[in-house]
């Protein structure tokens, strides 16, 4: 157990270090540099650009230097903590990140809770009640969410809360509490706030999971060890939760690993739409303007929540699932 | 604290300064000036000087004498949505505290300076106002400007590409003088007539710094061994990158850096709220001796640019026309009847909503010579049925006809307009055969000489679906005339490296910026100086670079314009700029240099019932106008009770 562990742990090492890579040169893959972008901006709001001006720009933020050495740059300081500097901001992107790291946290945190929380009782209902309507009904529900694009769902909402409970339109929170110490005022309108997202990006999750857990919890119900409960007299509802439900559980808990990526870039589209002081908005923006300090950065925290998350994900399982860690190694 | 009052005694005084104030005659104000209520507690301290003291000696009075306008009173929040932190730099637009200034007539006249001499239109001896201060209450005199030309556009640390291209008339660069602490001079071998526009500008031309705040950003001022290791701890290479980060007072994204603009910025970027508090030492009053602005304070909440409109609608913003479009209107009609606000329409100052811009550039050397070929040009124009647009997508509120100047300009002929923009197929088929496009496939589409489809690929920025509605429209028309148009979408700074290196043969934008000119601006959008201008940008680079790249211009009437660009600048009387304006609009009408459709759609103004002092009708011109600048947003105040941006949310039903 302990070597799977460290092996596991030191896999992450070559794994981030790819990413990185990888993430840095899709960023600089569109043709141009930030400046390219700047200089566009300038121009089509009537502002005149000195191309010298440009050229001396050029060599200040040492976008004039080969590829290899601007990255080797940005990795040194990755492991540092100096997530480098940001064009856009002129400032070091540790004092721009900010609270949306602590808010990305929050709205994926409550996403999935909801995601489970929906999905868990759904889908065993589902399984133990099997081509009922009630069945029918929830799993049709369950693709309606995932088929409705997010970001329609989320106008939707958007503007129906607005309309009958009076919540501003986008934001996680009202605009008075934005950039001020927290209080029991700001928790609560955070609170308000994130139900939208929540619902809106949760649901997209829900479907798949409710699915997987029916399919699987019906697998186990048709087996031997459930007839053989039944017959020796447990009642059905601690025969369901005891031995049926735990098997089929194993799908739900390694989801985790792939839920957070899911969670984190779905939920990008929809926190620009919200306008969410989360990362994704700021991540878009970076990514549009080629300013690729700031958008490596980020992206290099959301490949490490990834990581991190499968690595959980696949401990969780050997810990529920005594098959796996007798077996050794990873099931994947 | 108490005080006994003396009523008659307070009516004695009174009279006595009303009479005082009757003997003074012109724009000075009547009487003493009136202390603003939001700072009172803090002159009181002792934090403040008072407001006279505040106030340079002779500051300039906002008359407040058109209809409509009234005195107001000081007070109240003004919120507003924008759509990023870089959007901090709007409220510099919108305070439009300038050298000079536009008025509502277009006219220039002296703001932040008191008077202004002008000399065969190259000396222009600045005087400033006496007494008048930074916003930290440190006084801004010639000092100010003197730093910036010495220390600033001179030092080739800070400026390593020279003087900017911008001061400089013909090529030269001016003298400046220093004449006394508060009046100073810049002279020009030749003339530069459009110096005084520049000053004017949205995004003006700075010729002065904050000098006391900004030397001990300066090696010349500074220890340079604690300055550089000041710099280093501050995240940049050496002081000059420092000195260049922290005295940019367009993108006003320093809080400590002073300004001379009606409200400070106090927050720091990036940010999703920014809060812009009054400036004490602002040098406009209005009639009654109030120190303007009125208004306290301004919140700009931060909001993606899609959801603006929505957030506008539930009655999140005071004051909002940038990111609202004509098509929110009905949405934000229907929402007014359940919030506090109004939806007004503004007229657009930009020459054409949608233009398309034949590449003259372009590399493929058919379409080349078709783009290049006039009656091609003309056959495109005519081919376009502008009412039927207007019609389906403006409601029939916009102006049908050329990317040239409004009507409101002094230059405006409707012949400029109406050339080539009638919708007559015929003509336009016969053109297109003259040109020698007389064959057509089996569906009616010509052919070019080499046999391709005569297929206009015609690329957007893809950030505007008003862009593509139109293209939609004309496909249609265009399509009986035997000509194909595919739309297609790019992204904007895609789209503009192909413009730039000949990829594209045809490009969709907006039109002329300013497309209210009068005969002293600049007519540097009808000519081929910028490379940016899509029918024409590698004769634009050509201009831009002094030769080292693009293309220069080779046809007989692109050469005109560079002559009549190069007279217009040398031109010193009002006749003589006339007259170059004449032509070069003649020219650019007869040539379809773009192809316009519709001008002068209205934009969608929201503001709130309780907001006094912005017209009915405006302009709404980024270039000359400042958008909400020339209408003095210092001027606007809120009538009623005082109330908190944390007072006022959304859906509170006022009167229907």
């Amino acid at each position: 157990m302990l070597s799977y562990l460290v092996h596991r742990i030191l896999i992450m090492i070559p794994t981030l270090l790819a990413i990185s890579a990888l993430t840095f040169m899709i960023i600089q893959l569109p043709p141009g540099d930030y400046l390219e972008t700047y200089i566009a901006e300038l121009e089509s709001q009537g502002e005149n650009v000195d191309p010298a001006k440009i050229q001396y720009l050029r060599e200040q933020y040492g976008l004039d230097e080969p590829m290899i050495v601007q990255y080797a740059y940005w990795l040194g300081g990755l492991l540092h903590g100096d997530m480098g500097y940001s064009f856009e901001y002129s400032q070091p992107v540790s004092k721009i990140v900010g609270d949306r790291l602590l808010l990305t946290f929050v709205v994926t945190l409550a996403t999935v809770l909801f995601t489970y929380i929906v999905a868990f009782p759904i889908g065993v209902y589902s399984a133990t009640h099997q081509y009922s309507w009630s069945d029918y009904g929830l799993t049709f529900f369950g693709f309606l969410g995932l088929a409705t694009p997010n970001f329609l769902l989320a106008l939707v909402l958007l503007y129906l809360f607005n309309r009958y409970f009076g919540i501003s339109i986008g934001g996680l929170m009202e605009p008075e509490f934005v950039d001020t110490p927290w209080s029991m005022g700001k928790l609560m309108s955070v609170i308000q706030h994130l139900v939208v997202p929540t619902v809106v990006i949760g649901t997209a999750g829900t479907a798949g999971m409710i699915r997987r857990l029916r399919a699987n919890l019906l697998d186990e119900l048709q087996k031997q060890y459930v007839v053989t409960g039944r017959a020796k007299g447990l009642p059905p509802l601690k025969l369901l939760l005891k031995y049926p439900l735990r098997m089929s559980l194993n799908p739900f808990i390694s989801d985790i690993g792939d839920l957070l990526p899911e969670l984190v870039s779905g939920s990008v589209i929809v926190s620009v739409v919200m306008s969410l002081p989360t990362t994704g908005p700021m991540l878009l923006a970076a990514l549009r303007s080629q300013d690729m300090y700031l958008a490596g950065s980020f992206l290099m925290f959301l490949a490490m929540l990834t990581v991190i998350g499968m690595f959980i994900s696949d401990l969780a399982l050997a810990v529920l699932d005594p098959r796996i860690r007798l077996h050794g190694g990873a099931t994947k | 604290m108490t005080r006994t009052f003396n009523p008659l005694a307070f009516r004695a005084v009174l009279a006595a300064a009303l009479a005082l104030a009757a003997l003074w005659a012109g724009p000075a104000p009547a009487g003493p000036y009136i202390e603003t209520p939001m700072l009172e507690a803090q002159v009181k301290e002792g934090k403040l000087p008072p407001v006279d003291k505040r106030l340079p000696e002779n500051p300039l009075v906002e008359k407040m004498a058109g209809e409509g306008t009234s005195i107001g009173k000081h007070g109240g929040e003004l919120r507003t949505l924008m759509a990023g932190s870089k959007d901090v730099r709007m409220m510099v637009v919108y305070g439009y505290a300038r050298l000079v200034r536009y008025n509502e007539k277009l006219e220039l006249e002296p703001d932040l300076l008191e008077k202004v001499d002008v000399e065969e239109d190259r000396i222009f001896t600045f005087h400033l106002r006496k007494g008048h201060r930074w916003s930290d209450g440190h006084p801004f005199t010639a000092e100010d400007f003197r730093y910036f030309w010495e220390d600033v556009a001179s030092n080739d640390k800070l400026t390593p590409t020279g003087i900017p291209a911008q001061l400089l008339a013909a090529g030269e660069k001016p003298t400046f003088r220093l004449i006394d602490a508060y009046t100073v001079r810049y002279s020009w071998p030749k003339a530069n007539p459009a110096f005084l526009a520049q000053l004017a500008g949205a995004s003006p031309l700075y010729i002065y710094r904050p000098a006391h705040y900004l030397k001990r950003f300066h090696e010349k001022y500074s220890d340079p061994t604690s300055l550089q290791r000041a710099a280093r701890a501050a995240g940049q290479r050496s002081w000059a990158p420092w000195h260049n980060l922290v005295d940019n007072q367009y993108k006003n994204d320093n809080i400590n850096l002073p300004q001379l603009d009606p409200w400070i910025n106090t927050t720091t970027t990036p940010s999703d709220r920014f809060v812009f508090v009054r400036n004490p030492y602002f040098h406009r009053v209005d009639r009654e001796g109030r120190q303007l602005p009125y208004v306290d304070k301004v919140i700009m909440n931060i909001a993606d640019s899609k959801i603006i409109p929505a957030k506008t609608g539930a009655g999140e913003s005071d004051l909002q026309a940038r990111y609202l479009r004509f098509d929110n209107y009905t949405f934000l009609r229907g929402a007014q009847k359940t919030h506090d606000f109004d939806t007004r329409l503004w007229r657009t100052g930009i020459g054409s909503q949608v233009a398309l811009y034949p590449n003259l550039n372009a590399k493929d050397p058919i379409w080349k010579a078709l783009n290049r070929d006039v009656r091609f040009r003309r056959a495109l124009s005519l081919a376009i049925n502008r009412h039927e647009i207007n019609q389906v997508i403006y409601y029939g509120l916009a102006l049908e006809g050329q990317n040239t100047l409004l009507p409101e300009s002094p230059l405006y002929r409707k012949e400029y307009a109406d050339m080539w923009a009638k919708f007559d197929l015929p003509q336009a088929n016969r053109l297109l055969d003259e040109v020698g496009l007389t064959k057509r496939d089996n569906r009616g589409i010509r052919l070019l000489p080499d046999g391709r489809v005569l297929e206009v690929i015609v690329e957007t920025a893809g950030e505007s679906t008003e862009q593509v509605d139109v293209l939609e429209l004309i496909r249609d028309t265009w399509a009986k005339a035997g000509i194909k148009l595919f739309t297609k979408p790019s992204q904007r700074e895609v789209f503009r490296n192909r413009v730039f290196s000949g990829e594209t043969v045809m490009a969709v934008w907006g039109g002329i910026d300013n497309a209210l000119a009068t005969p002293g601006m600049a007519p540097d959008e009808f000519t081929p100086v910028k490379q940016d201008r899509l029918m024409w940008p590698k004769w634009g680079q050509f201009y831009e670079t002094k030769g080292k790249s693009g293309e220069v211009p080779d046809m007989k009437w692109g050469q005109e314009l560079m002559q009549l660009h190069a007279e217009w600048y040398q031109a010193r009387k009002r006749e003589d700029l006339t007259r170059v304006w004449n032509r070069i609009l003649e020219i650019n009408a007869e040539e379809v240099t773009s192809i316009g459709i519709v001008s002068g759609v209205p934009q969608p103004v929201v503001v709130s019932r309780r907001l006094r002092n912005l017209p009915q009708k405006g302009m709404f011109s980024w270039e000359p106008g400042a958008h909400f600048g020339v209408y003095r947003m210092d001027t606007l105040w809120f009538e009623g009770p005082a109330r908190t941006a944390s007072a006022g949310r959304t859906s509170t039903p006022t009167r229907p």
